[in-house]
């Protein structure tokens, strides 16, 4: 192998087989029935009970590099970081890694809830693949990084589970692998924890680490890579620049239904594109706190709807609907909605905090009633300097007044 | 977090490339990758001792008050009531004598056998030596085992019992013990992984296995043209070469004994050979 090659994968694919008739015998009586069954027919069936987490996947990551692996749920992203990290075996292909590999699919697995902090440090260090010796030395660092020092001899049973998540991520964070693979484990715990992972992972960056990461957070993604492999139903779909490969991700869940609408087929109306647009018009993605936004939406109605109320919904990339703007509350009657058509949506000046949101799209009867339609717009970004997750959701200037001793600072008009 | 920016964790390991492929060969044990994670190891160890015992008024005692109890019972129950024979020793030292490898066995092979089921967490979630789980299994019990028979050797200097040098038998005895054990762990392992009988199906096999054991009765009562049969048990050999460890009284055994070695060490080969080729496949199926 090269030696500027990190990570080298080879025609990597993985079959899983699904539910009984995909003999997964859940006790030895049913194994016993299937063979015995087996014996009266003339073929197994094979095939539809199967199916490929990972289909021949192929890449190679160049040390220092990071990439991001992005794809909805289920399209492999996980099975191929288990792969690689060598929990599970391929079922075809071969990968190779160069490198000393810190693998984080989850924080604090392998705690024990009776140890304490201090036991449990070196417990999850150890299951890591650190030394003792070694995780000795950096306890302080790890003590600092998660802040729990009055708690590090309390079993951490007695923890918080924000506490628990810092100590593990703390621990975590002083592996030093030289390649790292990271599940989402950056989007678990509170902004200001999420933040302080972001930050770990960059320092990372500046030690020249190989970094694979997954993560839902386009913005994150955005940050942290230069590169994308975008994951489809198991086979890699796209590989090379971020933007690129994310505006190609972005287009195809833009189109996809969210999980909890019945069936595609059911829906009486779809939406069938959504643009983010500038006041002015121009499509962008990233908004400077306090500017309006424009969001351009085309629909088919299968059938002719009565007065359907569109929903445009904010949610922020910790999962909290943020805002709502909606048809019926703004006072607009769509009247009798038939065929293809657009429809415009001009928000107020916002004010929501910096950080990353997505939209949805919901349309349901009047007065808010059976869900007819429902799928995801995309993500935009909003700036601010100061204002973030710590002042809130979002943030107008407002008035003070009162009766303060200091003569500096008082406001000009309360002096005449 | 100045060790962040250092650059002693890149530079301390030598580049080593780990191949990822579909199977191994059938003896690729991989046992140079359990040594490179003894650490792991022990501090599993050290966990599962940490915490047995944790939040109990009485602690550790309960490693004293298990056994004591257990040969109270059988005392009173099968030397008294059922005059069990004893080749001559008191029955509490005979039955003791007993209970300290098969107390140990039964419990190292309980841990190891579900032991990967009951860390499945781990096994899902990161990569190390599986073999490393029934290994941390049979080591922690022998504690217990220790403690109860420094009471064993008290108990029997209070019944003026004083054993000479075969004591030191004790030892092989007891690895040959835990080698046993680890071959049963790693047997039951990889198929209570697929099936969860193997937990419903153990307490039951040692109940079985006890009665089917010379604990409570001596090797003597068994018919002479069964002895082989019977010893087919590598328990049996165990026991009876522990117990005439401790007392001095009665013969070694070596018939027995050197049949238990041989099915030890045929069933430990087995045992690893199915759990590294299961090993795997434990991340999806567990």
């Amino acid at each position: 192998m090269n030696e500027n090659i990190a990570i080298k994968v080879d025609g990597l694919g993985k079959r899983y087989s699904l539910g009984a008739g995909g003999r997964q015998h859940d006790s030895i009586r049913d194994l016993l029935v299937d063979k015995v069954g087996g014996l009266f027919r003339r073929k197994r069936s094979q095939g539809p009970n199967e199916f490929w987490a990972l289909n021949d996947a192929s890449f190679e990551i160049k040390k220092g590099e990071n990439v991001g692996l992005i794809g909805l749920n289920g399209a492999g992203k996980s099975t191929l970081l288990k792969i690689l990290s060598r929990i599970t075996a391929p079922t075809l292909g071969t990968a190779a890694i160069s490198g000393r590999v810190g693998a984080l699919l989850e924080v604090g697995t392998g705690f024990h809830p009776e140890l304490t902090g201090r036991e449990n440090a070196f417990l999850y260090g150890s299951i890591l693949g650190m030394g003792r010796e070694e995780i000795a030395r950096k306890l302080d660092d790890i003590i600092d990084f998660a802040e729990i020092r009055p708690f590090i001899d309390t079993p951490v049973k007695r923890y918080s589970s924000g506490m628990y998540v810092r100590l593990a991520f703390a621990v975590a964070a002083h592996l030093e692998p030289e390649i790292l693979l990271l599940d989402e484990v950056l989007a678990v715990g509170d902004l200001t924890f999420q933040r302080k992972c972001m930050e770990f992972a960059k320092k990372l960056q500046r030690r020249q680490a190989t970094i694979l990461f997954v993560s839902h957070n386009m913005f994150s993604i955005k940050t942290m890579c230069s590169r994308v492999i975008y994951l489809k139903k198991g086979r890699v779909v796209f590989d090379g620049p971020t933007d690129e490969g994310i505006g190609i991700y972005e287009r195809d869940c833009m189109l996809g239904s969210v999980p909890w609408m019945k069936s595609e087929g059911e829906a009486p109306v779809r939406v069938t594109d959504v643009e983010i647009l500038a006041e002015d018009g121009t499509p962008r993605s990233v908004f400077e706190m306090g500017e309006r936004m424009r969001i351009r939406l085309a629909y088919e109605a299968i059938r002719p709807l009565d007065s359907p109320t569109f929903i445009l919904s904010m949610t922020r990339s910790d999962g909290i609907d943020v805002c709502n703007f909606n048809t019926e509350t703004d006072g607009v009657d769509l009247g009798r909605l038939e065929g293809k058509g657009t429809l415009e949506l001009r928000t107020p000046p916002l004010k929501l905090v910096s950080e990353v949101y997505s939209l949805s799209i919901l349309v349901r009867e009047r007065g808010f009633k059976t869900l007819l339609a429902a799928q995801m717009g995309g993500s935009f970004h909003v700036r601010h300097e100061l204002f973030d997750g710590h002042f809130g959701v979002f943030h107008e200037p407002a008035e003070w007044s009162g009766d303060w001793a200091s003569s500096i600072a008082r406001p000009a008009e309360r002096r005449a | 977090m100045n060790t962040m920016t250092g650059v002693e964790g890149a530079g301390r390991t030598t580049p080593q490339i780990v191949e990822i492929r579909p199977s191994r060969g059938l003896l690729d044990l991989e046992l140079g990758a359990v040594w490179a994670q003894r650490e792991l190891l022990f501090i599993l160890v050290m966990r599962d001792l940490k915490v047995l015992y944790r939040q109990a008024a009485l602690g550790a005692t309960w490693a004293i008050i298990q056994p004591i109890f257990a040969v109270t019972i059988f005392t009173v129950v099968f030397g008294r009531f059922a005059r069990m024979p004893s080749d001559g020793i008191p029955y509490p030292i005979f039955a003791f004598a007993a209970l300290v490898p098969w107390n140990y066995f039964a419990d190292a092979m309980r841990r190891s056998g579900t032991g990967l089921v009951n860390e499945s967490d781990l096994v899902r979630k990161i990569y190390f030596p599986r073999l490393i789980i029934p290994l941390a299994a049979v080591i922690a019990p022998l504690i217990d085992a220790g403690i109860a028979f420094v009471v064993l050797l008290l108990m029997a200097a209070w019944y003026g019992i004083f054993p000479g040098l075969h004591i030191l038998m004790v030892i092989p005895l007891m690895a040959l013990t835990v080698l046993f054990a680890l071959a049963m762990g790693l047997l039951l392992g990889p198929i209570n992984v697929r099936f969860r009988d193997i937990k419903h199906t153990l307490p039951f096999l040692t109940q079985v296995w006890m009665y089917a054991s010379p604990i409570i009765y001596p090797l003597s009562l068994i018919p002479d043209q069964w002895k082989w049969a019977y010893s087919l048990n590598p328990m049996v050999g165990i026991i009876e070469s522990f117990r005439w460890a401790v007392t001095g009284q009665g013969d070694p055994n070596l018939t027995p004994l050197l049949m238990s070695t041989g099915l030890v060490v045929v069933l430990l080969a087995g045992g690893l050979v199915l759990f590294k080729r299961m090993e795997r496949s434990f991340a999806d199926l567990i």
